[in-house]
């Protein structure tokens, strides 16, 4: 069971995209935000930091949109653009939480917002401790269906390397969730 | 912990928890404004550059035509240019009146008219420098029409008494009337 769909795959999208073009890219924007999304849900902290990933995922999309070659796959340059977004947010993240946790020395530590499905799930509480990459090759194999190859286009490695990640992430998720 | 132990496990926890973004509101998409933070800094800052030194330029033009205006106004009593140019022909006719008939010499007259007018001129003028001061003295052929013939003495080629003019005798004082 997955949302599969190919990466270079336009069916759902209509014509062919145009790279440059501004009515291209919205129609991109629409036809993949919400996979992207998905994705970045099991990458950052919560939902609403996966939003703003997404927002600057496609800000960042457009600024290259020119440059985009329609020879790739282009959900697959999508989530090359919003796994990195992800890295740099996890980043933040760790440098942020380091300083919170001084501030919050003694204190309660805050429930989370129990609203947010995806937050209370212990596969995703897992995926968000993996390596991003190992967390981004799970998910756009298991929820988007992806094969290793689509895989190693969006995260720009060897097909073999896809391969070993995902072992890898299965692996240390079975590890964190056992514990 | 959920146990997560084959891969259809993993794709069933991922699909109940990030189905819902499947069908998540999508923000509406605002392209992002164009170009770069270096761009925009440079631009505003090659902006304000060329205003400052257009403003620096129409400043001191204003202040040379200012003075030039102030000056002129001082000796002739008015700010119009042509009542200028009259004052200048007056002297001239002053000159010739104090010479008699068939007599030479209105040069001279001229000469020390157009000095005594330069040096108040530059006087005035703040941006006048010394070195420019009656650079073209002398480039005048000296051409004056002989007192007979009635008009006005023509202490340049063909220009009007050139303020801050020294130089008018230097050039041969012909007059056709010559034997």
């Amino acid at each position: 069971m997955s949302s599969a769909r190919a990466l270079g795959d336009q069916d759902e999208a209509g014509p062919a995209y145009e790279p440059g073009n501004e009515a291209d890219f919205e129609r991109l924007y629409r036809n993949t935000y919400r996979r992207i999304l998905g994705t970045l849900i099991t990458l950052v902290r919560d939902r609403a930091a996966a939003e703003d990933c997404a927002q600057e995922t496609y800000v960042k999309a457009y600024q290259s949109w020119k440059k985009w070659r329609p020879d790739a796959p282009v959900e697959a340059w999508l989530h090359k653009i919003a796994i990195n977004v992800a890295i740099s947010d996890r980043r933040r993240e760790r440098i942020r939480t380091a300083g919170e946790i001084v501030r919050r020395l003694g204190r309660p530590i805050p429930p989370s917002d129990p609203s947010t499905l995806a937050e209370r799930s212990d596969l995703v509480r897992a995926l968000k401790k993996l390596p991003t990459k190992q967390a981004a090759a799970l998910v756009l194999r298991h929820f988007h269906g992806y094969s290793n190859r689509e895989i190693a286009a969006a995260l720009g490695v060897p097909d073999q390397t896809v391969a070993s990640r995902l072992a890898a992430a299965r692996q240390q998720l079975q590890a964190t969730l056992d514990k | 912990m959920g146990n997560f132990g084959q891969d259809s496990d993993i794709e069933r926890e991922l699909h109940r928890v990030l189905d819902s973004t499947l069908s998540a509101a999508i923000p509406a998409w605002r392209a992002p404004a164009g170009g770069g933070v270096v761009q925009r800094i440079l631009g505003s800052a090659a902006a304000a550059l060329t205003l400052k030194v257009a403003t620096g330029i129409a400043v001191a033009a204003a202040a040379a035509t200012f003075a030039g205006v102030a000056a002129e106004t001082a000796i002739t009593g008015s700010a119009n240019p042509s009542v200028w140019g009259q004052a200048v022909r007056s002297q001239v006719d002053g000159c010739k009146d104090k010479l008699n008939p068939g007599q030479h010499g209105i040069g001279e007259c001229v000469s020390a008219v157009a000095k005594t007018h330069g040096a108040t001129v530059s006087g005035n003028h703040p941006s006048a420098s010394p070195g420019a001061k009656g650079k073209d003295q002398g480039a005048g052929d000296g051409h004056g029409k002989p007192a007979g013939a009635g008009g006005p003495a023509n202490p340049g080629a063909g220009g009007p008494v050139n303020p801050g003019s020294q130089g008018g005798g230097k050039g041969p004082n012909h007059t056709p009337g010559k034997p």
